[in-house]
């Protein structure tokens, strides 16, 4: 059975999944790529886009999210403690 | 009399130097491991493997100031000979020498006893209990430096066997190599037992510590590539 993800493994999806689609992404399909409900996405969003992770931009009148440098950053951070955990056992 | 010295007399200084890479790479990873621990909070191992290094780290800072008054009372009884004004020189070395061998060995079995319960679970009771068995191991025991090196040698078969199980799981190269770096430590240990025999065995035993060290630190850095390059 899948582990159930905590709240960093939320966060490392949601910031994968922007760049994956190229640093910019619609809300519904980040809603969708990251597999949360709606209510969820709102909460992780708010905090990414307080912690400046994230930026809401619109563009021919839709609504983007783009990743920051200080989101991209975080992610790299949140990979590299994966594979410390995962090497290290912890 | 209890034999302080097991060092060939061309190897000292060396094996200090050993040390402070030793030291270096505990730190290293200990810093990233409290970076990685403010990241994520609810993994308290990190914290412990953090704590944990960071003892063996301090316990070599022990040695090495343990070694620092050996050598420097060597060379003080050569350059002046018998003269009354040597006596309190030496005395003053022995009492630095017994704190400073002391809290190595302290140190260095707190943190590998620490790095061993990350991985098998300690009931408060039981750490109290080893925690006792320690220090009076350590402090009153007439045969100190074996028991330390065997109860040093029995946490880190432990410790590599557990890594070994990780790699069984996980099969990928920085799991494997971890389990060797650890694989070395515990055998410098095994070789550290046996120095009385020959003095060389302690310039062996240090040059695996030296080994067992770069590759941890090849092993983390590695870590911080794969974590980067990771999609």
């Amino acid at each position: 059975m899948a582990r159930k993800r905590n709240r960093i493994d939320i966060i490392a999806d949601m910031l994968s999944s922007i760049l994956d689609k190229g640093g910019e992404i619609k809300p519904t399909h980040l809603m969708y790529k990251s597999n949360l409900a709606h209510n969820q996405m709102k909460t992780y969003l708010e905090e990414l886009i307080e912690k400046n992770c994230v930026r809401k931009i619109t563009k021919n009148n839709h609504e983007y999210l783009i990743i920051t440098n200080d989101g991209s950053r975080l992610l790299e951070k949140i990979r590299e403690m994966k594979e410390f955990e995962r090497t290290f056992g912890l | 009399m209890i034999q302080l010295v097991y060092n060939p007399h061309w190897f000292y200084g060396k094996d200090i130097i050993i040390d402070i890479v030793s030291i270096f790479v505990l730190f290293l990873i200990a810093f990233f491991s409290i970076k990685f621990y403010k990241l994520n909070k609810r993994n308290k191992n990190y914290l412990f493997l953090a704590l944990s290094f960071i003892f063996i780290g301090c316990s070599f800072i022990f040695k090495i100031i343990t070694n620092f008054t050996i050598y420097y009372h060597i060379l003080e009884t050569r350059r002046i000979g018998f003269m009354t004004f040597t006596y309190n020189a030496v005395n003053s070395s022995h009492i630095l020498f017994f704190v400073g061998f002391l809290m190595y060995r302290l140190l260095m079995l707190f943190g590998l006893y620490m790095l061993y319960s990350i991985y098998l679970k300690q009931q408060k009771s039981n750490i109290f209990l080893i925690s006792y068995l320690i220090i009076i191991s350590t402090y009153f025991s007439s045969s100190a430096y074996y028991l330390f090196h065997v109860t040093s040698l029995f946490f880190l078969v432990i410790i590599t066997y557990r890594y070994l199980k990780n790699y069984k799981k996980n099969r990928d190269f920085t799991t494997k190599l971890l389990a060797y770096s650890f694989g070395m430590i515990t055998l410098s240990q095994v070789v550290f037992v046996f120095v009385a025999i020959n003095t060389f065995l302690y310039v062996i035993a240090e040059l695996i510590q030296l080994a067992s060290y770069i590759s941890l630190l090849i092993t983390f850095i590695m870590v911080l590539r794969h974590g980067k390059k990771k999609k």
